[in-house]
This record gives C-alpha cells, sequence and structure tokens, in this order.
C-alpha cells in the first residue's frame, strides 16, 4: 500500500486505539487488582474466583444459545425487510423501513416489560387473548424462557441488522441477478445462489455485530431471563457485582475479558470469510442498476405477511406502552381500565426539569455524537476495507474494544479512565465515550457499503488529478449515503437511549435520558418511564425521517 | 490525506477545548452548593425546601447501589470525590469510613434520635424496611397473612414475587434478619425457607420491579416495600400486618466527606435533612421509614408496627448465604 495509506493508517489506530484502549485497559488493570479499584496491588485471586465458579458452564451455554439463536432471527428478519423494502415495489415501504428501527429507539428495558405484559403465563395480554379464543386451559406462550428471551433480543438487535444490510441491498447490483434468470434459475435460485452470496460482508457483519451486541445486552437478560431462572453471561456478571455491597468490577472485569476474546475472534473471522472482496463489489466504472422487482401476484401476501409481523413483534408492544402510559398503574386491559385513563405520567414527566435537561442534554449527544462518530467512521470503514493489511485488522479490532465489553462493566471501566483527566463529569466525557464504544455502528454499515465500491472509480479520479479528500468528497462519499445514513441512524439512536455509560459518568447537571428511565425504572414507575419512552421514539422517529430526507436529497431512499 | 488528517485533528481539538472551557466554566462558579451523593428516591422537594430555607443550592448525583462503593472510591483515590454529604445503606457507610471517607460531625440534631444512632459521624436516620405486599382486589382479607410463615402455604404457589435471594443483598440480610428475630428455630426457618422456596417464587433483580406484577395481577403478594404503598398510589397494594412479629429493614444512614469541596454547607445540609421538617416529607412524599419520633409515613397501620433494623452483614457473610439460598431456592 501506499506511504499514504499507512499514514493515514496509523494516524487512526492512534485515535482510535485511545478512544478504546483506555477503558479497557483500566479494566484490566482492576481485573488485576486487589480491593475496588483500578489501583491496587496485583493479584490473579479475581481470575481465579471468576472462571471457577461451578455455574458458569451452564451460563455460557445459556449465553450461546441465546446469542446465536437472537443474532439468526434478527439477521435473517432484517434480510427478509430488507429484500422486500429496498428491492420490490412492496407498498408502504417507508412506514415498513421506519417500523424496521423503532426497537432501536426504545429503551431496551421498557420494550421487554412490554412483552412480559403481553406473553407472561399467568395474564399476558396475548395468553389471555389466545386462552378465550381457543378455550386453552393453559397460556401457550411463556415469555419467560429462553426461546421468550431470544424472540425479544432478537427483535431488539434487528435494527442494527437491517441498517448494515440495507445500504448494501440498496447498492445491489440487479444486472447480476437479471443475467441469473436469463440462465433460466428460478427466482428462489436466483436469491439464494446470487443475491445472498454476493451480500454476504453485509450479512456476515449484521449477525456478527449482533452476536457482540446480544453479549453485552442486559435488559432482556434481566427482564425476562432473571423470573424464568435463565442466566446468561450478563446477569451472571450482575448477579457477581450485585451480591454483597462492595461490588468487585475487578473481577466482572476478568469475565468480560472472555468476551473480549471471542469478540475479537470472531472479527477475525469476519476478516478471513470476506477477505476475496473483489468478489463483493456491485458498484464499479461501468454503471450500477439498483433495478425494483415487480412481485405482481405475491404482491399481496407478502405485504399481508410483512404487516401482520410488523404490527405484532414491533407495534404491538408499543401500543402496550402507549396504554401504560396513560393508566394510572400496571393494570390488564379492561373497561374499568380504559376509564381510568389519563395524562398524569405525561404531565409529570413534562415538569419535571431533571427529564427535561436529560432530553436537552440526549438531543446534543444524538446528533452532535452522531455527526463527529460518522465522520471518524468513513476514515476507519475506508482503511479497514481498501487497505486491508495487518494494520487494518488492528485497526478494526481495535474499534471493537469497548463495544464487545459487557454494558454492566465497560461503564465502569470509563469511569477509571476519565476520573484521570480533567473531562470526569463533563458532557464531554459522556461524548468521547459513546464515540469510542459505539464506533461499529458507524463503521460496519460504511464497511459493507465500501466492500462494494470498486476501486477503479477512486483509481480514476486520482488519475484525473484529484487529491484522496476529494476523491472521497466527490466520488466516494455520494456512492455510500445510504451507508452514512444508516450509521449515522444507528450512533444517533443508540446515542440518544444509551444507558451502560450513562449511569456511571452522568453527573447533575449532565443527566441524560436513560438516566432518567433508570430512575423510573428503580423506583417502579413504568408509567412515567413509558411516557418519556414514547417522547424518546417520538423524537428519535422524527430524527430519522429528517436524515433520511436530507439523505434523499442525494441519493433514492434506502428506507 | 493532508486535509483529512487536518480535518480530523480540527475536530479532536473542537472536542478538547470544549471540554477545557466546559470544566472551567464549571470550575468558576462560586455560588453555594452541596453535594449529595445517595441511593433513594424522590427526595427532590427535600433538596428546594433546603434551597429555600438556606439559599444553598443542593445539588443530588444518585448512584445505583452496585455501582456506589466502586464510584465514591475511584473518586476518592482519584483526588476527585465531588460528594460534600454521602448517604447509603449503613454497611456501606461503614466500609467508606473505614477508608477515611466519612468524617466525625455529629448534627445537633442527632438528640433528638434514638439512643445509638450515630456511630463516630455516621448518623443512622431511617430503615429501608421491608414487608409483604399484596394486591387488596385479588386478595380476599381473610387469605392475608397473619405471620410470615403463611407465605409458604400451597395457595400462594406461582403468585409470590420476590429479589433474586441470592444475589440481592437486602433480600439476603433480610432472610438471615426473620431467622434472628422472627423464628423460634434454625430449624423453623429452614423450613420456611423450603416452603417458600416450593411455592416458586418468581425473581427479579432489585425490589424496584417487584410491585409492577403485584398491581398488574400478575402475582399476587411479593416480598417488597410498604413505601410503594405511597409512591404508587392508587395502585390497589396494601401490607400484610404481621401480628407479633416486627417489620424489618437494611438502616439507612449518612455521613460528611472528609473531603468535601462545601465542608459549612455540608453541615448546614445534613442539619436540615436530620430535622422534622425534612424527615416528614420524605416519610409523606416517598413513604420511608425515618426514626425521627412521632413522624411516619401515611400507610394505615405503621405506626403501630414494630419496625427494626437487621444486623448488618459483610460481604462475604452475604456472598456466603446468597450460595446458600442459591440451593434452596433452586436457583440455577
Amino acid at each position: 500500500m501506499t506511504g499514504k495509506h499507512t499514514k493515514l493508517t496509523f494516524f487512526l489506530i492512534a485515535i482510535v486505539g485511545f478512544l478504546t484502549v483506555c477503558p479497557v485497559v483500566m479494566l484490566v488493570f482492576g481485573s488485576l487488582s486487589e480491593g475496588l479499584t483500578a489501583s491496587g496491588d496485583f493479584t490473579l485471586a479475581k481470575y481465579v474466583a471468576a472462571y471457577s465458579d461451578p455455574a458458569l458452564l451452564e451460563v455460557l451455554f445459556n449465553t450461546v444459545v441465546f446469542v446465536v439463536g437472537a443474532s439468526i432471527s434478527a439477521t435473517t428478519l432484517a434480510l427478509f425487510l430488507a429484500y422486500l423494502n429496498i428491492r420490490t415495489d412492496i407498498p408502504f415501504k417507508f412506514i415498513f423501513g421506519v417500523i424496521s428501527i423503532i426497537p432501536m429507539m426504545i429503551p431496551h428495558i421498557l420494550f421487554s416489560v412490554s412483552w412480559v405484559l403481553l406473553l407472561n403465563p399467568s395474564n399476558g395480554i396475548l395468553n389471555l387473548l389466545l386462552k378465550e379464543l381457543f378455550a386453552l386451559e393453559n397460556a401457550p406462550f411463556n415469555i419467560y424462557s429462553l426461546p421468550g428471551m431470544i424472540l425479544v433480543e432478537g427483535l431488539l438487535d434487528l435494527p442494527i441488522a437491517y441498517l448494515i444490510i440495507a445500504p448494501a441491498m440498496s447498492a445491489f447490483d440487479a444486472s447480476l441477478e437479471e443475467s441469473s434468470r436469463v440462465c433460466g434459475a428460478s427466482t428462489g435460485k436466483t436469491i439464494f445462489r446470487i443475491t445472498l452470496p454476493v451480500l454476504r460482508p453485509a450479512i456476515l457483519a449484521a449477525f456478527i455485530l449482533c452476536v457482540i451486541r446480544g453479549l453485552a445486552s442486559f435488559a432482556v437478560p434481566s427482564v425476562i431471563g432473571m423470573p424464568g431462572r435463565i442466566y446468561v453471561l450478563a446477569t451472571h456478571l450482575y448477579q457477581m457485582v450485585s451480591t454483597g455491597f462492595a461490588a468487585d468490577y475487578g473481577k466482572a472485569s476478568a469475565v468480560g475479558m472472555s468476551v473480549l476474546v471471542a469478540s475479537i475472534i470472531l472479527i477475525y473471522l469476519y476478516r478471513y470469510l470476506t477477505s476475496a472482496g473483489e468478489k463483493f463489489v456491485t458498484i464499479a466504472g461501468r454503471g450500477y442498476k439498483p433495478t425494483i422487482i415487480r412481485l405482481k401476484r405475491s404482491k399481496v401476501p407478502l405485504f399481508l405477511i410483512l404487516g401482520i409481523l410488523s404490527f405484532v413483534l414491533i407495534v404491538l408492544p408499543v401500543i402496550v406502552l402507549i396504554y401504560i402510559s396513560l393508566v394510572p398503574y400496571s393494570m390488564v386491559p379492561s373497561a374499568r381500565a380504559f376509564s381510568m385513563m389519563g395524562m398524569k405520567h405525561w404531565i409529570d414527566v413534562l415538569n419535571d426539569p431533571i427529564s427535561l435537561l436529560s432530553l436537552k442534554n440526549s438531543l446534543f449527544l444524538g446528533i452532535f455524537g452522531a455527526t463527529v462518530g460518522i465522520f471518524l467512521s468513513i476514515f476507519v470503514a475506508y482503511v479497514i476495507v481498501k487497505v486491508r493489511t495487518r494494520s487494518a485488522g488492528i485497526l478494526e479490532s481495535l474499534s471493537f474494544l469497548s463495544f464487545s465489553f459487557p454494558g454492566i462493566v465497560i461503564g465502569v471501566g470509563f469511569m477509571w479512565f476519565f476520573v484521570r483527566t480533567p473531562l470526569y463529569a463533563t458532557i464531554w466525557a459522556l461524548l468521547i465515550g459513546y464515540i469510542a464504544t459505539y464506533l461499529p455502528y458507524g463503521i460496519r454499515p460504511l464497511s459493507s457499503a465500501f466492500v462494494q465500491i470498486h476501486n477503479h472509480l477512486e483509481e480514476s479520479s486520482l488519475v484525473a488529478g484529484a487529491s484522496y479528500l476529494t476523491t472521497l468528497r466527490r466520488v466516494v462519499v455520494p456512492l455510500l449515503v445510504p451507508g452514512i445514513i444508516s450509521g449515522w441512524v444507528l450512533m444517533a439512536t443508540m446515542f440518544f437511549r444509551e444507558l451502560s455509560l450513562s449511569v456511571v459518568l452522568s453527573r447533575p447537571g449532565t443527566e441524560v435520558l436513560a438516566v432518567q428511565i433508570l430512575r423510573f425504572a428503580e423506583d417502579g414507575l413504568w408509567g412515567r418511564l413509558s411516557a418519556l419512552g414514547i417522547m424518546m421514539i417520538a423524537v428519535s422517529a422524527l430524527l430519522v425521517i429528517l436524515v433520511n430526507y436530507i439523505g434523499n436529497k442525494v441519493r433514492p431512499m434506502v428506507y | 490525506m493532508k486535509p483529512a488528517k487536518k480535518s480530523v485533528s480540527f475536530i479532536v481539538a473542537l472536542l478538547l477545548i470544549s471540554g477545557t472551557l466546559f470544566v472551567e466554566k464549571g470550575g468558576a462558579a462560586e455560588e453555594a452548593k452541596v453535594a449529595f451523593y445517595a441511593n433513594i428516591t424522590a427526595v427532590e422537594p427535600i433538596m428546594d425546601a433546603f434551597t429555600k430555607a438556606t439559599g444553598i443550592k443542593a445539588e443530588y448525583t444518585r448512584i445505583s447501589t452496585a455501582k456506589f462503593l466502586a464510584t465514591v472510591f475511584t473518586e476518592f483515590e482519584a483526588g476527585k470525590l465531588m460528594a460534600d454529604v454521602i448517604q447509603a445503606p449503613l454497611p456501606v457507610l461503614e466500609m467508606l469510613k473505614a477508608k477515611g471517607v466519612i468524617s466525625s460531625y455529629v448534627s445537633p440534631e442527632a438528640a433528638t434520635y434514638p439512643e445509638g444512632s450515630n456511630k463516630d459521624g455516621i448518623q443512622q436516620f431511617g430503615i429501608e424496611y421491608v414487608g409483604l405486599i399484596y394486591n387488596k382486589e385479588l386478595v380476599k382479607p381473610e387469605d392475608v397473612p397473619k405471620r410470615y410463615q403463611d407465605l409458604t402455604d400451597p395457595k400462594w404457589k406461582d403468585k409470590i414475587v420476590m429479589a433474586n435471594p441470592a444475589s440481592h443483598a437486602t433480600t439476603i440480610c433480610w432472610l438471615i434478619g426473620l431467622r434472628d428475630n422472627v423464628f423460634a428455630s434454625e430449624a423453623e426457618w429452614m423450613e420456611f425457607l423450603k416452603g417458600l422456596a416450593a411455592n416458586k417464587p418468581m425473581f427479579v433483580a432489585s425490589f424496584g420491579p417487584t410491585p409492577a406484577p403485584i398491581e398488574s395481577g400478575e402475582k399476587v403478594i411479593g416480598i417488597s416495600m410498604p413505601k410503594y404503598i405511597v409512591t404508587k398510589a392508587p395502585a390497589p397494594l396494601d401490607w400484610a400486618r404481621v401480628q407479633n412479629q416486627p417489620l424489618m429493614g437494611t438502616p439507612r444512614a449518612m455521613g460528611i466527606s472528609t473531603k468535601a469541596p462545601h465542608p459549612e454547607e455540608a453541615k448546614k445540609f445534613m442539619d436540615y435533612w436530620l430535622s422534622k421538617e425534612a424527615m416528614g416529607l420524605l416519610a409523606k412524599d416517598v413513604g420511608e421509614y425515618v426514626l425521627t419520633p412521632g413522624v411516619f409515613p401515611p400507610i394505615e397501620g405503621m405506626d403501630q408496627a414494630k419496625v427494626i433494623s437487621i444486623k448488618e452483614l459483610s460481604d462475604d457473610e452475604i456472598a456466603k448465604w446468597g450460595e446458600e439460598f442459591k440451593k434452596i431456592f433452586a436457583v440455577k
């Protein structure tokens, strides 16, 4: 590679490394230190204690089933939704596009509670309905089970998979499929032999990101797994830090290290599986056309399937949240419940100065943070995909470092780091922490979009005398718009509801929405929690529509 | 490349400069204020009343119990502890005291509190009390437990919710408190635990998620906190008046930091917090059980209840009993 690329790579390694390595190094120190901070005497006792726990084996088994199950569900559903939304003439595609990313906008704890109200075996609304309809003796579904956990986590991870697969799908060169059909292949055969293999980098990226997110997820294991007595790594770590008053995050970090190693292995596996980059190029110098497939007779049935799926899986839980925000306390829907409805929880939230300050701070962090984050992601993704040297591999692994750590632990790592800087207890600590942790949300969609752009395009620009930056600005970035939008939406919605870091780093004056949400959850105030959650969904949805509108000025709609 | 590098450097520099400005701005403002670290519900009315009475701005930083010690120790060791006054369960305050974080200030208001409620600057002011909370629309009056032992009746099978006895520190201490204060023998206590486990209670992470399933009828009774009867009104919650048996809970305590950035304001805050006026607000608005004589939460019958502090367990003991309860309650 050229010297310029090498310089750029090392420069990015320095920035990304600084952002992500510092908290992880603090966690390494913490896991090897006596006492409760990261500055005690050296000891290996925490590793011995953490890994000799007899419960760990079963926890690991549950974790693998939970995480792989949820990631497969999320990726499959995302593929189905993205294919219909982007490649076909299915009606109301904009609505389906927004619905697919709604779970990204909801605080995960709230989405989980909503599913508990729908499918708990005692008086879950859907269970009661099905029992009534089919005269059943027992509830047909029990949310407090591994399949229940997989369902809800899969839905929560769906937007991640969708926002990675969608840009790749929109940059798909339909002439490849046309050639397949011309050669006599059926639609199904074309999908399995041409479409899916070409999309392999995006599908794998989506799957891997979902796996890593699933490993770090806490809301579903806590709200759904714990009552079902199903423990995964996140709840195991929670038990570890919550048994007793002096929580030992060093010991939790010791367990977290294996998650980190697993994540790095996955990233290298991904690089290996997509190493023949040329195979996945769909946009070269010879023009590409992302044509729309006409569904004809299957249009109505597919529309109905999509409509029912979207309604049951995503819209219904949101309706439940609206309902909870209007009733005075948690109650099963009935004539009495409807007669007691009112706006009390909404008024309480709107009159709460901390909730309003949180909204303001989170909006700033969402919009400004995502913009800075996506800017950095463009360069990082470029190096990861186009340079592909060993240093680029290191850069890719570095970008995942903080992201891979279970949320319950990484916040403490950042605290141990920031307390040594003047940024501690400021909003900038939150901003830098967010970008450092969620950088893969910007990098992944951009990488899968970069993979599809042939080097010839840049080379032609460079030969014609343009600089690297001009080439990036005039040639590459316009082709990346769907990836940029996806990455921005992922980052902004994530920053808007971020919990793991905020709960440790936020202080009076820098409160964010997640902190308020947690306060309401800890006090069991589900009505206010739901009202604030719906406000969050509304603001996030507005942001998504706005950024889509801007993106649409440059390129056709992604969603 | 060069412009790219410039742009990135520009953004990083902008971030750092803005960060420094933010910090400087914060440091420059020398208004009278006091920083309060705690994990307690809805104390804003007390903060406001304090500011109104003294003109000192009170800032509340809420830190969950699991992160409390980690945060305070980290800031203390780095010389950046921003707290003036710290409130937490008594065992946490004692651990902080042992590390030199808590001063020996004794408020004049402490004189009105029961004997022994101040230990070298650590002032106990309340009890985070736990009881049997039920849904009064779904549990008939004659079925309401009259003793803790009644919870082992098979009629409660699959109808109980409680915090996880394998990990939730307060629940672990509470179960041990039953052994020490309620049951006549270890065997009787063990029988109770096994009976409770046989009724397959649903476990949640802490007390916070316990009232919602009781309100909604998913479960009908739980080991929870009576204060929810106040904070969750008009939810149909009530507490079981256990006869000749006490309600028990972890002692709530507070103290002033040895490195308080605003030591004088901290004393004023602690004096105010311990006053009958502030404790009255805490009892009335939040349903807390406080030690100020004559002040009770507005929960029917609570002024007649015997509420006691449970014995503090060390973290090693909590971990040990957590393991035991894991086996008894078949927590995997």
